[in-house]
């Protein structure tokens, strides 16, 4: 309870010292402090110190079957200029992470536009378009892969309406495995961002609008003047986490293609993986995750700023 | 101030948290039951392993095994995140020793049992000792054809040579029939004719080449092996696979040929598993095609489990992991479901029980017969099994020759995996 708080103070009292003012002094903030303590310690121990054994685990060559490990100092950064499949990995990861979060966002401001009614048929549609959101990555892979596969769903429609003569290997070459991976990414994300984006539109205030119907602005122009400036938070919010999803994406194309055909496939986080318990490289796998990290933090610190300068409020 | 007896409440909750999320097995078994890693499969399901565990706990009276599962077939991978984080399982099945090896943590078996027992008793060998009872075997691969479509294209005799199998590949494309399956989405289907080709045309003329490789006297990108892959560009352009075969998944990859969609399909042994029992009579077998046609049967050795130096119970473990290897209602299922030759002395197929195809005896027979036997690259788990990661590459190889002319450059990029793999 916070009973301290609400007891009036004596005038004729001077004021007690603060010491350790960082604690609080009622017992109710204790509970409090506890709870917080709580919370902060799973974040403790399985974000930050993984993340500090993982900063240790790359300046060495450990590998996982190996009791002990060598301090190596900085060899495993200085291998990765000279890795062409880091290379590889990493420009597969930034164009999917790039056309993923452009398709995802535009489709996540239509679907907001077109589901932002109150009737009960666009609440089962909003529910629909974030379905894709909450099912497993591994679930979304497989049920993709059903369609996509040479003797999939998708070529046996497309052959059965005389579109295609052959079946075309949409998971069978780079060019086309990169583009049904980013189809099944944005679907995926795409519900995430549409939601983002209704909470947003929710937030205009409802007069605006309808200033702007009497102004006689409709249409495109009501969007760019009204609508876009007024969800630039959301933008915000969607275009970063979208771009953080993909970056360190794993599940849906371990599934989906694991890496192939040819690594043209393999992104970074997956590199890493096969990295750690493939090759048994623990530390250089480490150190290449060190870098998707910072690589993702500039990437989320750039486009924060970049969208919040765009960003006004009421 | 937070008091004593509250943090260390707090600091006992998290502990506790930590200890139920990293909680493994299947919880049965209780306290000194030892860790069996296994996998499942369509044929191996969790009743196969519970009913063979149940037969070999007979044998090894008071042995209790606590059943883990590898959540994907791939057990390697699966042991080395388990001893990462110090569960290293008592009993691993089916695992790549080479790759434990050197790490100190596998017990050999007892030399004695080994070559009282099985036909071939150094055959998945390492360095002399033997982690695995050689139980079984498998060719990987052989080329598996499909009579009616060989009849269909006026093919009589299945090729015997390098040349025959082109002509035949010609004829079949001639007679509008697709020549070879591949299920080249899954790397490791996508691989198999460039095993078979390096095994047999490399590996075949000097069995010792991947210790020549592993001691640099010889290359990947050596001008006989560029020349040997040659050919598998030679069978892509002249378009004897399905132009979208990087698409099609292994799964789909049987059940395409089995359902007369090509004519032959590379794959290990274990295909026979899948050959449909009402249309077995439709297919035969052919060991993959040399220059000279001379026999080279590409072989591996393995089958049953690898005890971890590391056991509680050294004894109950060798006990348990000898009778499960000599139980033939184990090797039955092996036999009729995922193609295994079995390997135990003295023993007939009938002696097994089962029911299987000619093709599976005509196959069969390779094993049985004095011929030329060499180490399935990529496939070995004794002294000629590659370095960890080499095979990633080989199948990435595989895949990526499906579109490139550039033979060297892959081979050479495989010498370069195998020095950073190997340093």
């Amino acid at each position: 309870m916070l009973t301290g708080a609400a007891t009036p103070p004596d005038p004729a009292r001077p004021a007690p010292r603060r010491t350790r003012s960082w604690l609080p002094a009622a017992r109710g903030d204790r509970g409090l402090f506890l709870l917080a303590a709580l919370a902060f310690g799973p974040y403790l121990m399985f974000l930050v110190l993984p993340l500090l054994l993982s900063l240790r685990s790359s300046f060495t060559n450990q590998n996982p079957l190996r009791a002990t490990n060598e301090f190596i100092g900085l060899r495993n950064y200085t291998e990765m200029a000279g890795d062409e499949q880091l290379r590889a990995s990493l420009a597969f990861t930034l164009t999917l992470a790039v056309g993923v979060t452009i398709a995802a966002n535009v489709l996540g401001v239509a679907f907001a536009i077109l589901l932002n009614r109150t009737s009960l048929s666009y609440r089962v549609m909003r529910t629909i378009a974030f379905l894709p959101q909450v099912l497993s990555g591994v679930i979304v892979a497989f049920v993709w892969q059903t369609i996509l596969t040479q003797n999939g769903l998708l070529n046996s429609m497309l052959t059965g309406i005389g579109l295609l003569d052959e079946p075309y290997p949409w998971l069978g070459s780079p060019r086309a495995a990169l583009f049904s991976i980013g189809v099944v990414v944005t679907w995926v994300l795409s519900g995430f961002t549409t939601v983002v984006y209704l909470a947003a539109l929710q937030g205009i205030p409802v007069e605006l609008n309808d200033m702007a119907e009497i102004d006689g602005v409709r249409g495109g122009q009501r969007f760019r003047t009204i609508t876009w400036p007024l969800i630039a938070p959301g933008t915000t919010i969607s275009v970063t986490i979208s771009l953080i999803t993909v970056l360190k994406l794993y599940d849906i194309i371990a599934v989906l293609t694991g890496g192939g055909p040819a690594n043209s496939t393999q992104s970074t986080a997956l590199y890493i993986v096969k990295l750690a318990f493939t090759s048994d490289r623990v530390g250089y796998a480490s150190a290449v995750a060190m870098l998707l990290l910072a690589l993702s933090a500039v990437a989320a610190l750039t486009v924060t700023s970049a969208l919040r300068r765009r960003e006004v409020s009421l | 101030m937070i008091r004593k007896p509250l943090l260390a409440a707090g600091v006992a909750g998290l502990l506790a948290l930590t200890a139920a999320c990293s909680g493994g097995g299947s919880g049965e078994g209780g306290a000194g039951a030892l860790t069996y890693l296994t996998f499942e499969t369509p044929s191996l399901t969790s009743t196969f392993w519970n009913d063979s565990i149940a037969a070999a706990q007979k044998e090894a009276a008071g042995v209790k095994i606590n059943r883990i599962t590898a959540p994907s077939t791939d057990r390697d991978a699966y042991a080395k995140q388990l001893q990462s984080s110090g569960q290293f399982p008592d009993l691993l099945q089916s695992i790549t020793p080479s790759n434990f090896v050197g790490a100190g943590l596998l017990k050999p078996y007892d030399k004695t049992w080994v070559e009282a027992n099985f036909l071939l008793p150094q055959g998945n060998a390492l360095k002399g000792e033997v982690y695995i009872p050689p139980t079984n075997s498998q060719i990987v691969p052989q080329v598996y054809y499909n009579k009616e479509l060989f009849a269909k294209a006026g093919i009589a005799q299945p090729p015997k040579n390098w040349a025959e199998f082109l002509d035949a590949c010609a004829k079949l494309k001639a007679a509008g029939v697709n020549p070879i399956e591949l299920g080249g989405a899954d790397p490791f289907a996508a691989g198999m004719p460039l095993v078979g080709i390096i095994s047999a045309d490399i590996l075949g003329k000097n069995p010792k080449w991947l210790q020549d490789r592993y001691a640099d006297k010889v290359k990947f990108a050596d001008a006989n092996v560029v020349t040997a892959v040659g050919k598998y560009r030679t069978l892509v352009s002249n378009g004897y696979f399905d132009k979208g075969a990087l698409g099609v998944k292994y799964a789909d990859s049987i059940t395409r040929f089995t359902g007369g969609k090509s004519a032959m399909y590379p794959m290990g042994s274990w295909f026979l598993g899948a050959v449909p029992k009402d249309k077995a009579d439709s297919f035969g077998s052919f060991p993959w095609p040399t220059d000279d046609g001379s026999v080279v049967v590409p072989f591996v050795v393995g089958g049953s489990m690898a005890i971890s130096a590391k056991t509680k119970d050294p004894a109950g473990a060798t006990k348990f992991a000898q009778a499960w290897s000599l139980n033939p209602a184990n090797l039955k299922l092996l036999i009729e479901t995922d193609g295994a030759f079995p390997m135990l002395k003295e023993k007939t197929l009938d002696d097994y029980g089962v029911t299987v195809t000619q093709v599976f005896k005509d196959s069969y027979a390779y094993v049985t017969e004095q011929n030329n036997k060499v180490s399935a690259i990529g496939w070995a788990t004794n002294d000629d099994s590659l370095p960890p990661g080499l095979n990633d590459q080989f199948y990435a190889a595989s895949q990526a020759l499906f579109t490139s002319d550039d033979v060297a450059g892959e081979l050479a990029k495989l010498d370069g995996a195998w020095k950073t793999a190997t340093q």
